[in-house]
């Protein structure tokens, strides 16, 4: 079997402990590490590092930010009522678009008209940025804003739309991007989860699970779902008659049970791994809490946010969990805005001002405060946070005089602060009606390994052997989009 | 979420070649282009070292694969100074470096490399080769300046100079190539990818049974195999494993459920010499085992009861599929009809009902019903068929070769269209009625989840340039795959009068030939991976050049033989398998410390693998230790019962999920819905395979999440808890009651230090459970309690505080929110308006309804978590019909499905939203009382005077943000609550136990009410609880997770 010794397509004894899955605080999967025999015979500190491959690790690159924030503004904001200023649609107000630019009529809804930005765009900071009245807050910190205005992507349907933004494809059944992220680079806090996602109480994405899920990696990798409140994550707490004091009893009952099982059979790295595990599973439960316990945060801080005020209180709390999490070493943090269908989203047929007019209250004064709260505590640099929905809305209305706009997947608005992201300025460009991408075009694909890029990981590099073929985030696509790197 | 397809580097200390050079750590290496991109690799050196970075051990073993490699090349290099032979030097290099572009129709530079006349010719650039001048020719310029082979992503891929002198060295020599030799880029397999020659695609020849030298020969073959290869490297196999241990693992592994304690003890007499052979054939009668078998087809088959996506619609009767291969492993059917059904099972000749359930195979698939171009889409769907299919049955990688031919096995892109055109000829392009299949007309039964053909002359299906629609080369001729010649075959056209196109038949038809070299490999080697842990094989989906080399081949070989020989019916192998010294074999070895060192990934199998169990397997055997485990066979599979937190990623909260009536809830998992969009929470932690790609191997990972989910995962506890009210009932003393939880869960006596521990842990827990949220705490305890409750108070209305607007009727106009929320109630309309009562409840006034219409409005979202707990200190009017004390509305009426409510009905139950529709009975109702209502993690519950009246699984998520009322069920306007409220107050969490108490305390005291002091509001008492805590340890054992 010399023949693909050097071949270097098939999995290696590296890859095997790299895709134990070790889950968000890592513990070793004893199978895959017997099989390794140099494993077997090496010094037991390496060993200690190599049975929690979910440690901290380095990526290929020099990382520009150690954790990412993805605010997902699911169902997809109108690029040119916020971000994509397009004085021409003024101009052609009410005129049709020019027979040459074709789409996909997504639901069979009605072509209307052009239609003008709904609220005013004005220039924010020293760079002069140009963001619409919806997101006045957000404004502010036009100066740190990477906005990036030629964003395409390939449906133009919310489910397969959304798993695209998420897993690189339209097809369910692939990793996130936040999985990729922990696979290549661990988590810095093993009592937590290394990819938490927070969601709109409005409910779900569509197309739900597949959107964090780790696809065809193990489910370790697959990000966790939290709650802002009480028990953020499942099972973390037993029946209330169970004290803490009566599961610690129970839990050195276990262990002694289970030490003596493992003295019977000598060696056993599952049966000693999975005893770990459980003092692990015992931190978590003080750890998890804790992570979202604001009541030590100070009344200017919730206030910042928004905390314990309508319309911004479930995504302040979201937003100021976010940085807490960040603080403790999360790697990958989604949060949602909007959830449920059509109105409860972003998805503004109905109307741009009825819907946007609602969501962007909702989040404007929270993300301006993570941005100026990250910054002060020095975590802005190290943090990268992207913002934007599945794909943009169409430049015109949907029949005459309705106040709604379509899905557009041609050309749409996405922003990026922190992490080394230049920031003050636009890149790319939508043609003169914000109808589709023409200049400086960033695919979805391209966002996804600038995101990995900037986070230290290498999108052609970052692969995964799986029945047969090295996969990866972007496939054989993807260019990192330099320009816009400080 | 699957670990199918991994393939091991192998490494066994004592091969004879020396030890394989470790692959590049996958993270670091340079293998873009490993992937299906442009170019193949071809192993280039440097890339190879530059590619590792950290990990020096990994360092040093690339430096001795080096050297290794070195060595040979030296060899070679003075056979090439010798003579360069075309057959032996140049021909391989041609295949290995430029056929792979330099052939077919449209050569890259229209340069033909596979045969003379094609270098001859030249390509667009000129000649290639000059005879006159050799070394001026164009071909060696272009390979020497580095530009050929091209560069792959930035890399070059230069040739080594050896092969570059054996290129010269040939065109000086007169450019020899037998006029009629063809080059065939896959004809045999070098070191960057597998020919035709591949092992796996040669005819399955059974080996001779190994004869051992100087010792009795196995009765079973098997061992005859695995003793062979032991003997060599001085080996004897672990010693066979106890019958205790045997027949654990047998059941686990045939049936999927552990034997009870009486049954272990009766095999352990059991002094018949035929006893182990009695029991597996009695394992393998029971319809357990296709049960438990069943579930590792369905993983391949890439199972589950809905589409997908965004609107993730149920698949109608995929159920009747999962039972349809239950039966067909119960009934032991033939393989080859095993196949031919499932891909073909409406094209033969005594075609059934059954027969089409079976090609529900092919519509497992995901299905999006709005994909971006639906054209597009028709593809993919391609792509999901053929890659299930042969997967799942023949073990290539079909799929790689859907944009240009296979990387590394002998498939070429034409391949891969003659196997999809077996597939072309269906509802691939079907609306969103038919679910992506057929009509029930077509397929010519009602409620059959089938596959069939649209018609039998599909439209023609053309290759694809890079699997891009838009660019299509010639039409398609359906056929087999070109992979192993001499089955090759092109597929007839339909029949006269057929109403299908008869190619899958066809496909089937050449999967299921005797001469298949994969199909029978394939299988046992599944077998062989379900018994043992692992496989021969160990990338049970893939048997190519990328796959892991099999641990016997000549083992592999000869089951198949014996799998063909026995008609491909699987009872006959697992017979043999398990009656092999090597299945019996214990998990441990007297040499276990050195032989791990040496083979530490067992490949020569000299002991059993422990096995941690499977999410189905641990769920079923944690149902079957209680004896609480519903074992009815089929039928349509029920909804489990996820924690609503769970429930918050679906996009229809409230609607999503319905979990299945209480009494379905203990049937085997293998009956679990599988929803796409929502799998199973506790089961995906316990690495259930991700169904959208066929799974021929799951992951086993050990994680903290696991721990959290058998801990404090309701289901688990009601588990130990069942178990110890059971326990209870049957045994009086503490010692003999321990020795039950251990017989139960572990099918086991304790010994003395483990029965001694256990007891004390039983007396330990009681005291707990008596003490920290117990009884009596002490006052100052009290107000703290108090202290905590009131912080989550959002809404305390009462009656002393209503305002009236008139003097005379005492009609109440608006009753503030006590809870600093301004939950004001308030009602506009005067006839609408309850009336004020001074002497309602207690001596205190309170609000008076007189079930005629009048009900208040409340200001704001009352309720904000699905966790909550209402109180109403109430008396009942005593009318007929539903009433309602506290209510929101969903808008329109109908939507009492998903808002929360608390009331009576007309037959004086309590009811505490629809889901919890009768909630219990109260008891003199008119009286004044305390009703109380709690919606927490584990439970709804539902109190009169402090004592239980009934207690279900807790709510499904209601939606709360719509207005609020008292006095009326606000969807549907009525329901209007007659008698008076006193006071009404609302808790933004569940309220503990004890919190309840004393809350329940402090109101029954205010208004003269009397707590009841029947039944204590825990379920069970402290006895019984501690008893469920020792079961509960003993259920999160390694003992009880890992099989021996």
């Amino acid at each position: 079997m010399n023949r693909k010794r050097h071949f270097p397509c098939g999995q290696t004894r590296r890859e095997a402990v790299w895709k134990m899955g070790c889950g968000f605080t890592g513990i070793a999967l004893a199978d895959l590490l017997a099989r390794e025999s140099f494993f077997a015979s090496s010094a037991s500190a390496q060993e200690a590092h190599l049975s929690n491959p979910l440690a901290a690790k380095k990526g290929q690159l020099e990382p520009r930010a150690k954790s990412c924030i993805f605010l997902t503004m699911n169902g997809a904001p109108s690029q040119v009522d916020t971000f994509d200023y397009k004085p021409e649609l003024e101009k052609y107000a009410g005129k049709q678009l020019p027979a040459d630019k074709t789409y996909i009529n997504s639901g069979g809804r009605k072509v209307g008209f052009l239609t003008p930005a709904w609220r005013p765009f004005r220039p924010g900071g020293e760079s002069g940025l140009l963001v619409s009245d919806y997101f006045p807050k957000v404004r502010k910190h036009a100066d740190k804003l990477c906005v990036l205005n030629s964003c395409h992507t390939d449906s133009h349907a919310h489910g397969s739309a959304l798993v695209a933004m998420n897993t690189g494809k339209t097809q369910i059944g692939r990793p996130s991007l936040g999985s990729w992220a922990v696979y290549g680079l661990g988590t810095e806090n093993e009592s937590l989860p290394g990819y938490v996602v927070m969601l709109d109480k409005r409910g779900g994405p569509i197309s739900g699970q597949p959107n964090w899920a780790s696809g065809f990696m193990p489910a370790t990798y697959s990000g966790t779902l939290f709650r802002p409140s009480g028990d953020p994550i499942l099972d973390l707490n037993g029946p209330s008659h169970i004290s803490r004091k009566a599961q610690r009893e129970q839990l050195d009952l276990l262990a002694e049970l289970n030490q003596k099982h493992l003295e019977d059979r000598r060696g056993g790295r599952d049966l000693a791994a999975r005893i770990d595990s459980y003092e692990l599973a015992y931190r978590m439960q003080s750890a998890t809490p804790e992570a979202v316990d604001l009541s030590d945060e100070t009344s200017e801080t919730l206030d910042m946010y928004g905390v314990g005020k309508q319309p911004t209180d479930e995504y302040g709390r979201n937003c100021l969990i976010a940085r807490r999490l960040v603080e403790r070493g999360v790697r990958f943090i989604q949060l949602y805005s909007g959830g449920g269908h059509l109105e409860e989203t972003w998805d503004a047929h109905a109307g741009i001002e009825s819907n946007h007019g609602q969501h962007a209250p909702e989040v404007d004064q929270p993300i301006a405060a993570l941005l100026t709260d990250l910054e002060r505590r020095s975590l802005l640099d190290d943090t990268l946070v992207i913002w934007g929905g599945e794909f943009g809305r169409m430049p015109f209305s949907e029949g005459k005089n309705a106040p709604g706009r379509n899905h557009n997947p041609y050309g749409f608005s996405m922003w990026m602060a922190g992490g080394g992201v230049r920031g003050g300025m636009n890149y790319g460009q939508t043609d003169e009606l914000g109808f589709e991408a023409v200049e400086n075009k960033v695919h979805l694909h391209d966002l996804h390994a600038t995101i990995l890029h900037i986070m230290g990981l290498d999108h052609e590099l970052l692969t995964y052997f799986h029945q047969g073929r090295q996969e990866s985030l972007t496939d054989v696509h993807g260019h990192v989009v330099h320009d816009i790197l400080a | 979420m699957t670990e199918c397809e991994k393939s091991q580097a192998s490494e066994y200390i004592w091969q004879t070649t020396p030890p394989s050079l470790p692959a590049v750590p996958r993270f670091q290496s340079t293998m873009r282009e490993s992937m299906c991109v442009r170019h193949v690799a071809l192993g280039n050196r440097k890339s190879l070292l530059r590619g590792i970075s950290a990990g020096g051990l990994c360092l040093v073993w690339a430096l001795f694969g080096q050297m290794v490699q070195l060595m040979a090349q030296s060899t070679n290099q003075n056979a090439a100074l010798a003579a360069t032979d075309f057959e032996t030097h140049v021909a391989p290099l041609l295949t290995k470096r430029c056929v792979e572009c330099h052939q077919g129709a449209n050569p890259s530079g229209g340069l033909l490399l596979t045969s003379r006349a094609g270098l001859v010719q030249g390509g667009d650039s000129g000649a290639a080769v000059d005879p006159q001048n050799p070394a001026a020719s164009y071909l060696l310029e272009r390979i020497m300046s580095g530009e050929m082979p091209p560069e792959i992503q930035g890399r070059s891929q230069a040739l080594p100079d050896l092969e570059i002198k054996l290129i010269r060295q040939w065109i000086e020599g007169g450019v020899k190539w037998p006029a009629d030799r063809k080059l065939d880029y896959f004809e045999r397999t070098n070191d960057v990818r597998g020919g035709r020659d591949w092992w796996s695609l040669q005819p399955v020849v059974r080996p001779p049974v190994p004869l051992l030298k100087d010792k009795p020969q196995p009765d079973n073959p098997i061992d005859a195999f695995i003793r062979a290869a032991l003997d060599e490297q001085g080996i004897t196999p672990a010693p066979r494993a106890d019958r205790r241990t045997l027949i654990r693992r047998l059941y686990y592994d045939l049936i999927g459920l552990p034997p009870s304690e009486a049954v272990i003890s009766a095999f352990e007499n059991d002094k018949d010499p035929e006893a182990w052979e009695n029991l597996v054939d009695r394992l393998l009668q029971m319809p357990h085992y296709g049960e438990r078998w069943a579930r590792y087809w369905l993983d391949l088959a890439r199972y589950a009861d809905t589409s997908g996506y965004e609107r993730d619609q149920e698949k109608p009767f995929a159920w009747k599929y999962r039972d349809w291969v239950v039966q067909a492993f119960n009934s032991d059917m033939p393989y080859n009809q095993f196949i031919i059904e499932q891909l073909a099972g409406d094209e033969i000749e005594n075609r059934s009902e059954q027969s089409v359930i079976a090609t529900g195979f092919l519509r497992l698939g995901t299905w999006n019903d709005e994909p971006n171009d639906r054209l597009d889409y028709q593809y993919e769907r391609l792509e999901d068929l053929v890659h299930t299919t042969s997967s799942a049955f023949f073990g290539l990688t079909v799929k790689c070769a859907r944009c240009h031919s296979h990387k590394f096995d002998a498939i070429t892109q034409e391949d891969y269209y003659r196997m999809a055109s077996a597939f072309w000829a269906g509802p691939l392009l079907t609306d969103g009625k038919q679910l992506g299949g057929p009509t029930a007309e077509l397929l010519g039964f009602e409620e059959v989840l089938g596959w069939t053909d649209t018609g039998p002359k599909p439209k023609p299906l053309h290759l694809l340039k890079n699997g891009e629609r838009d660019q299509p080369l010639d039409e398609v001729i359906p056929a087999s795959l070109s992979s192993i010649p001499s089955l090759q075959r092109t597929f007839d056209s339909a029949p006269e009068g057929a109403n299908t196109s008869h190619r899958r038949r066809q496909l089937a038809e050449w999967i299921a030939d005797p001469k298949h070299p994969l199909t029978s490999r394939v299988l046992v080697n599944r077998l062989w991976q379900h018994h043992f842990g692992k496989a021969i094989v160990r990338t049970p989906n893939n048997f190519g050049f990328l796959a892991d080399p099999p641990t016997h081949r000549d083992l592999l070989d000869w089951l198949a033989a014996e799998f063909d020989a026995g008609g491909r019916r699987m009872k006959a192998i697992h017979r043999l398998i398990l009656t092999s010294q090597t299945w019996q074999q214990g998990t441990l070895h007297p040499r276990s410390s050195d032989l791990e060192k040496h083979d530490s990934t067992n490949r020569l199998w000299w002991r059993a693998e422990r096995r941690r169990l499977d999410a189905e397997t641990l769920r079923d055997a944690l149902l079957a230790v209680t004896g609480e485990i519903d074992l009815k066979v089929g039928g349509v599979g029920f909804k489990a019962t996820i924690n609503p937190e769970a429930l918050e990623g679906l996009s229809r909260k409230s609607t999503a999920w319905q979990a299945s009536p209480a009494e379905l809830q203990n049937r085997r998992s293998l009956y679990m819905y599988l929803k796409r969009g929502l799998l199973p929470p506790m089961m995906t932690t316990f690495d259930l395979s991700e169904p959208t790609l066929s799974c021929g191997q799951r992951d086993v990972t050990i994680v903290p999440t696991q721990a959290l989910t058998l801990l404090n995962n309701r289901f688990v506890h009601d588990r130990s808890e069942h178990l110890a009210a059971v326990i209870r009932e049957s045994a009086v003393g503490v010692a003999e009651q321990v020795r039950l939880a251990w017989n139960s869960v572990l099918q086991r006596e304790p010994n003395a230090v483990e029965l001694q521990r256990s007891i004390e842990h039983l007396a330990m827990q009681a005291r707990a459970f008596s003490e920290p949220v117990g009884d009596a705490p002490s006052d100052e305890n009290r107000e703290l309690i108090l202290q905590r409750t009131a912080a989550a108070l959002v809404l305390r209305l009462m009656a002393a505080n209503a305002v009236t607007s008139d003097g005379e009727r005492h009609l109440v106009e608006s009753v503030p929110d006590l809870s600093g929320h301004e939950h004001h109630a308030t009602q506009a309309v005067s006839a609408a308006r309850p009336t004020l009562v001074s002497d309602g409840i207690g001596g205190k006034p309170a609000l008076h309804f007189e079930g005629t219409g009048q009900f208040m409005k409340l200001a704001g979202q009352v309720v904000s978590e699905q966790y909550c707990t209402m109180i109403g200190v109430v008396c009942d009017g005593n009318r007929s019909g539903h009433r309602t004390l506290l209510s929101n509305w969903n808008g329109r009426a109908g939507n009492s499905t998903s808002s929360l409510f608390l009331g009576l009905t007309a037959e004086r139950t309590v009811r505490f939203s629809d889901a919890f529709g009768s909630a219990g009975e109260v008891s003199d109702r008119t009286k004044p009382f305390l009703l109380t209502a709690v919606n927490g993690s584990e439970s709804a519950t539902v109190f009169q005077n402090g004592r239980l009246l009934k207690s279900a699984n807790q709510l499904l998520p209601r939606r709360l943000d719509t207005p609020w009322v008292m006095g009326q069920q606000g969807n549907i306007n009525g329901e209007f609550w007659t008698g008076n409220v006193a006071e009404i107050r609302v808790y933004n969490r569940a309220l503990s136990n004890l919190e309840l108490r004393l809350v329940e305390k402090q109101l029954a005291d205010q208004y003269g009410i009397t707590l009841s002091t029947g039944e204590p509001p825990q379920p069970a008492d402290n006895q019984t609880l501690a008893l469920a805590s020792l079961c509960h340890v003993l259920m999160n054992s390694n003992e009880f997770l890992f099989i021996d």
